[in-house]
């Protein structure tokens, strides 16, 4: 596979359950801050756990004007709104026509779904329930005139977009790109992964031999890709390389052999040129489902081999739950940041070893370490998989 | 800080893909030739022109929803087309792309009025659909999946393109598939009168390295017409492109390829050249 010409990551913004902000975010992942809580925005009395990483009110925008009443997409414009704050985009800075808008998500608006189904709202609340309606509501709030998609890979759409973005870049159908993902807890998916007993009733405890599960979180994550010639700014950092790969394996249980994985991660290399020794910092997906966080362990030791056991890894689902089409953005981020602070954040509540997985995943303490480059691992239902590969500025 | 960036300029222009294979399905019958002059006409009235349930046997099956067996339809008849066996397809170096504007509406719905269990959630998530089909055919390879209309479709196939001529596969396979019949009741709600009726479809096209040139190009118009396709087919969102695709390859397919489509006031037109520059 040919190199591809790197992309440059020039802004980000989040909206999350540790923080509305890159520094609240940033600064909740290393102190180990945590962002779950008792759910509160809609019953959860019948469900076997109520807890997850909610987002009590958005703090950053506080005028909705021309916002659809529809949470998934005012978690996205809080995001945008962090991010245009960096990175003004309007007629003036980007011509409307080559701006684009790529998001990932799990659930797009299955909310405005169980909102009209109750009777709620007006008629076109109905087409607010189709997945890609939050990603063209924020196009629209951004005066974005050129591509707009969404792509669902499940929990590893935020890589997918990521990735689909900067090819976008790359054949010269945009000039600045918009990419990320986002989803929101709701009745659907809480009521969802109660039944398939996914939810742990104790702390999420990634790589533990403890860990008995995931809780969800909501959030927006964003970033603005550029051809490096022209970012005109020092960037966050650079995409180096992406691959989603399909599992064609089970319809909701990862591959027993991490195989689709570990194909999404070479060919993530690949792109990005670059050798599994290059490899400084691992983001795992690392939800702390008992088969999840072995397979990736087992995937990483293969494509590593002896270089795995000294590469940091880290999962920060603990800190703020999965956040499902936001998880991977989010996890993108987070390498970046690692990268210009020189502090890779921890995973919480790891604390008793796992024989099986026996990699170094930064327990207890955010460690001091500048990764040069990052791999970021995604997983999902359909058998999705996605990787990334980030260099620090 | 601003940040500098040129005008829009002309669409770009990539490598396009070959297109070895194309099978479609919709209410109206099989491939192409079923679909009638006049969509309206021929639906004698139904908002809804259904596919029904496909008969495919195996206990894999059992409880699979019917929009994931017809994704395996349209492969199956994808693989008719070209005269292709199965076996050709299998492997790491099979990409799929699947698109779908609508298709998770029935199994959400069914979900939220219904009390379901972790299996019946599992099929809610779009990337089910595909997956099942990777399942079935032994697919491996790189995967997407893109929500939207006949645009997300045009897309679709320019990332095959982009997959292919990056070598990161040896063919990709576009699927699409639309089902309506289960919420009937909430597009009769949502949809302004005297539209097309909703026709279920699902279609594939197997694409392969070519030698001919693709530009595919977006504009925002709210008031862009209806396409002939619609008016001969119905709406059959994301499945648009597959049928005109089929209806092409029908015709000979000879001659520069042209795609259009729009979805939500984007306008998108797809144009394979073939032969270079």
């Amino acid at each position: 596979m040919p190199r591809r010409e790197r992309v440059a990551v020039l802004a980000a913004g989040v909206a999350t359950p540790i923080g509305q902000d890159l520094d609240a975010f940033w600064s909740s992942l290393l102190t180990g801050a945590s962002g779950i809580s008792t759910i509160e925005r809609f019953p959860v009395a019948d469900l076997r756990v109520g807890r997850g990483g909610e987002i009590k009110k958005l703090t950053r925008v506080t005028r909705w004007t021309g916002v659809p009443d529809c949470r998934a997409t005012r978690l996205l414009v809080s995001a945008a709104d962090e991010l245009t704050a960096q990175v003004p985009l309007g007629p003036a800075d980007v011509e409307p026509a080559r701006l684009a808008v790529v998001v990932g998500t799990a659930l797009g608006g299955v909310e405005e779904g169980e909102r009209a189904l109750a009777g709620e709202g007006p008629r076109r609340r109905l087409r607010g329930a189709l997945y890609d309606a939050p990603g063209h509501n924020l196009a629209r709030w951004l005066g974005a005139r050129g591509h707009v998609l969404t792509v669902s890979t499940a929990c590893a759409s935020g890589a997918t977009a990521l990735g689909i973005g900067a090819d976008l870049l790359r054949q010269d159908m945009a000039d600045l790109v918009v990419a990320g993902g986002y989803d929101i807890l709701c009745r659907f998916v809480m009521r969802g992964f109660d039944a398939l007993r996914s939810l742990t009733r104790d702390e999420v405890r990634p790589f533990d031999r403890r860990r008995s599960g995931l809780l969800l979180g909501e959030a927006g994550a964003l970033v603005l890709l550029a051809r490096e010639a022209d970012a005109g700014r020092r960037p966050l950092g650079w995409l180096r390389g992406h691959a989603s790969t399909g599992d064609g394996s089970h319809i909701a249980a990862p591959d027993p052999d991490g195989r689709g994985l570990e194909r999404a991660v070479r060919l993530a290399l690949a792109e990005a040129d670059a050798a599994p020794g290059d490899v400084d910092f691992v983001s795992a997906h690392g939800t702390a489902t008992p088969l999840n966080d072995r397979i990736e362990t087992a995937v990483l030791k293969r494509v590593f081999q002896a270089h795995a056991h000294a590469i940091p890894v880290n999962s920060i689902k603990a800190t703020m739950g999965h956040t499902m089409g936001a998880a991977a953005t989010l996890e993108a981020i987070m390498c970046l940041l690692a990268g210009r602070h020189g502090q890779i954040p921890p995973t919480r509540h790891l604390e008793v070893p796992d024989p099986e997985c026996d990699l170094d995943y930064v327990p207890g303490v955010a460690r001091a370490l500048r990764p040069r480059l990052s791999l970021s691992t995604s997983l999902g239902f359909g058998g999705c998989n996605g990787a990334l590969i980030l260099e620090s500025a | 800080m601003t940040t500098a960036v040129a005008t829009a300029r002309s669409g770009p222009r990539i490598l396009a893909p070959a297109i070895r294979a194309v099978g479609f399905v919709s209410g109206w019958g099989k491939g192409p030739g079923a679909i009638p002059a006049d969509a309206r006409v021929a639906a004698g009235g139904q908002d809804v022109v259904p596919l029904g349930r496909p008969a495919v046997e195996g206990e894999r099956f059992r409880r699979a929803t019917r929009e994931c067996l017809w994704a395996l339809a349209a492969i199956e008849a994808m693989l008719e087309n070209g005269a292709i066996g199965r076996a050709a397809l299998a492997g790491d170096r099979t990409a799929l792309l699947f698109v779908t504007a609508a298709v998770y509406g029935a199994s959400n719905r069914a979900f939220i009025e219904r009390s379901g269990g972790g299996t019946h959630f599992a099929y809610t998530a779009p990337a089910v659909v595909s997956a099942e089909a990777a399942i079935e055919f032994g697919l491996h390879g790189p995967a997407a999946l893109f929500i939207g209309g006949p645009p997300a479709t045009l897309r679709a196939i320019w990332y095959a393109a982009t997959l292919l001529a990056g070598g990161s596969c040896d063919r990709a396979l576009v699927l699409a598939v639309e089902t309506f019949a289960e919420c009937a009741d909430l597009y009769a709600r949502a949809r302004r009168r005297g539209a097309p009726p909703l026709v279920e479809a699902a279609g594939c096209a197997w694409l392969e390295p070519g030698e001919g040139r693709l530009e595919l190009q977006v504009r925002w118009s709210p008031r862009d017409s209806s396409t002939g396709i619609e008016a001969r087919l119905g709406e059959t969102f994301a499945c648009a492109p597959l049928a005109e695709l089929a209806m092409w390859r029908q015709d000979g397919g000879a001659g520069d390829l042209r795609l259009h489509g729009r979805w939500r006031g984007e306008a998108a037109d797809l144009t394979i050249t073939k032969g270079g520059a």
